[in-house]
């Protein structure tokens, strides 16, 4: 195909394509991140007007005040087990469904598939679940909000489908040397999964670290809230506590916010490939 | 389940070839003993958050308060004070009016996102401009509330700072019912668009180059090309997209609560912030999952119906 950057006859309109094309992609690009610019300059700039987009001067004083705040460490350090926690169990869960779910042989192996299929398509709803949470005394409990993070039907077809693509050749070899299923799964499987266990484990630390209503559900005790319902509070509450120092309320909301956001973006351009990876593993074949 | 009495097919009698499910029921279950250990831990986990909470649908055929000792059968009253309740039939209107808009909005963006995004040849300003538009998808909707209530603030937001310097009078655009809904679809499309893209750009590194080829000698133009040859190639993926969303379209929860407020009800209440608000506000058990269970079934039907014209369509489902 015909690709010169020209305005010669036969080029120009390819050309005046291409250029409004990557005009409205650097536009997109603006747009998407015109947001997050307007929080960190408004979050440093104690004189901000609407338009500016760019801060006149540097005031530290909304982090500095953050920082000091006691209240706001233990919601971060639950956000931060609660991920960590998730993300192990998660991929061992997700990765056991997995490999079971391999098995076609298996006697039951049609209901197992369908179950979690079900799971899928059709749930008991917001109420049944929260009743039978409480009935079963599990409200209260930090594994109430990390379980149903760490099991999704998606992320086991996820799974499931990279196994398929080992050479089963493997599998059998070991079994012929007496390897029990469960040797399999750990000596063959998982270290053959690195890249798939990357992606899901990442969608899963992100699903935790952003999840809200598990946590509105099921915890009432202050001590157990993660931060994403901390930053909710804040940015609800019209009178932030001790706001007569000088700063003002939508200073504090905006380095809330920044603070909230920072981790992932400092990790994220490490760590895009595996995103993107993951989605396409589970691609469903068109 | 079948006890493995079937004989393999074996050629003019000579051999028999034995395979796993010629062997007795309890020795093939005795060879995954394992194996069902393994799924135990999965089994119970959604034993507790999915298969009992199934069950507890029977809540909605029944009069069940927190204060009622045990479970009384009303059979289909729920239902029927449900259908005759305006508020009800107003969350399910807003429900579809969103949610569909929603689809479409982000079917047709995303596809032409990602057909404008596969012309560029240019490796780096390509891989630039996708782990930018990526971002977003990855901020939880109630940090994406919070930094949209600032940008759309009456004082002192972006937007209306923006406005204001052609002479238009500050909107408070998140408590206004006629903006609240166009105002989600525009933050659903801001944070969902790159994202979106990423089946799509998958699907148009597989389509036939010779296709294309072929159709150039003929003469079709550039744009003929990508109406004629790369959308119908990419169509299963974007048939697949849809039914996907279509399984979820009546489960929108997290972006409508987050930026609603009850000024806005009357065109925001959607079904599933009207399950929260009575059932877990009021606790009105058994109206509020009569609602639920109105949704699911509603959403299964939906899903089943799409999947029998993709059936039709192109000859296979995507559901198994």
């Amino acid at each position: 195909m015909r690709e010169r950057f020209s305005f010669k006859k036969g080029y120009r309109g390819r050309t005046i394509f291409l250029i409004c094309d990557v005009l409205f992609l650097v536009l997109l690009m603006v747009v998407m991140l015109i947001p997050f610019l307007k929080v960190l300059v408004d979050s440093l700039d104690p004189h901000t007007y609407g338009l500016r987009l760019f801060p006149k001067e540097v005031d530290l004083t909304a982090y500095k005040y953050i920082l000091s705040k006691k209240s706001i460490y233990q919601p971060l350090w639950v956000s931060v087990y609660t991920t960590i926690i998730a993300t192990v169990m998660g991929l061992l869960l997700t990765s056991l469904a997995g490999y079971v779910v391999l098995q076609k042989e298996m006697p039951g192996h049609k209901l197992i598939v369908s179950s979690i299929m079900l799971t899928m398509m059709f749930s008991g709803g917001m109420i049944p679940t929260y009743l039978t949470i409480k009935n079963l005394g599990l409200m209260d409990h930090i594994m109430t909000c990390i379980l149903p993070v760490c099991l999704s039907a998606y992320n086991i077809i996820l799974m499931k489908s990279f196994f398929e693509g080992i050479p089963s050749t493997l599998y059998e070899a070991a079994e012929l040397d007496g390897a029990t299923p469960m040797g399999i799964f750990w000596r063959i499987v998982l270290p053959l999964s690195k890249p798939a266990l990357a992606s899901v484990g990442l969608f899963i630390a992100v699903s935790m670290w952003n999840n809200y209503m598990n946590f509105i559900l099921y915890i009432t005790d202050t001590s157990k809230k993660n931060f994403q319902v901390k930053v909710r509070e804040l940015i609800l509450s019209d009178g932030l506590s001790g706001t007569n120092i000088g700063i003002s309320e939508d200073m504090l909301k905006n380095a809330m916010v920044v603070l909230v956001v920072l981790p992932f973006l400092v990790i994220y351009p490490f760590l895009q490939k595996y995103f993107v990876k993951g989605v396409t593993i589970g691609a469903v074949k068109g | 389940m079948a006890l493995g009495k079937k004989k393999s097919p074996s050629s003019g009698g000579e051999k028999i070839i034995r395979t796993n499910a010629d062997k007795p029921l309890g020795v093939r279950l005795y060879k995954y003993r394992w194996l069902y250990l393994m799924y135990l831990p999965v089994f119970l986990v959604l034993l507790v958050f999915d298969y009992i909470p199934m069950v507890g649908i029977i809540i909605g055929f029944c009069d069940f308060t927190p204060f009622s000792r045990k479970l009384k059968w009303v059979g289909l009253e729920n239902f029927r004070t449900l259908f005759k309740s305006s508020i009800f039939w107003r969350a399910v209107k807003n429900t579809l009016i969103i949610s569909s808009v929603n689809i479409i909005l982000s079917l047709t963006t995303c596809v032409a996102l990602a057909l404008l995004i596969d012309e560029i040849r240019v490796k780096w300003f390509r891989k630039t401009v996708q782990s930018v538009i990526y971002i977003p998808h990855f901020i939880s909707w109630v940090v994406v509330a919070s930094i949209f209530t600032m940008l759309l603030s009456p004082q002192n937001g972006l937007v209306n700072a923006i406005l204001g310097m052609f002479g238009v009078e500050p909107i408070y655009f998140l408590a206004n019912s006629k903006w609240w809904r166009i105002m989600l679809w525009i933050i659903d499309r801001w944070k969902g668009i790159g994202w979106g893209t990423i089946v799509y750009m998958a699907a148009l590194t597989n389509v036939d180059q010779g296709m294309l080829e072929a159709a150039t000698i003929d003469g079709a133009s550039r744009f003929q090309r990508v109406l004629h040859v790369t959308i119908p190639c990419i169509s299963p993926t974007i048939l697949v997209v849809f039914i996907m969303d279509l399984a979820k379209i009546l489960n929108i929860f997290d972006p409508v609560w987050v930026l609603q407020n009850s000024a806005v009800l009357e065109t925001s209440d959607v079904i599933a912030t009207y399950v929260y608000r009575f059932g877990i506000t009021n606790a009105q058990y058994g109206i509020s999952t009569a609602a639920g269970l109105f949704k699911s079934v509603i959403s299964v039907v939906l899903v089943v119906i799409a999947n029998k014209m993709s059936k039709k369509i192109r000859g296979e489902g995507i559901l198994a």
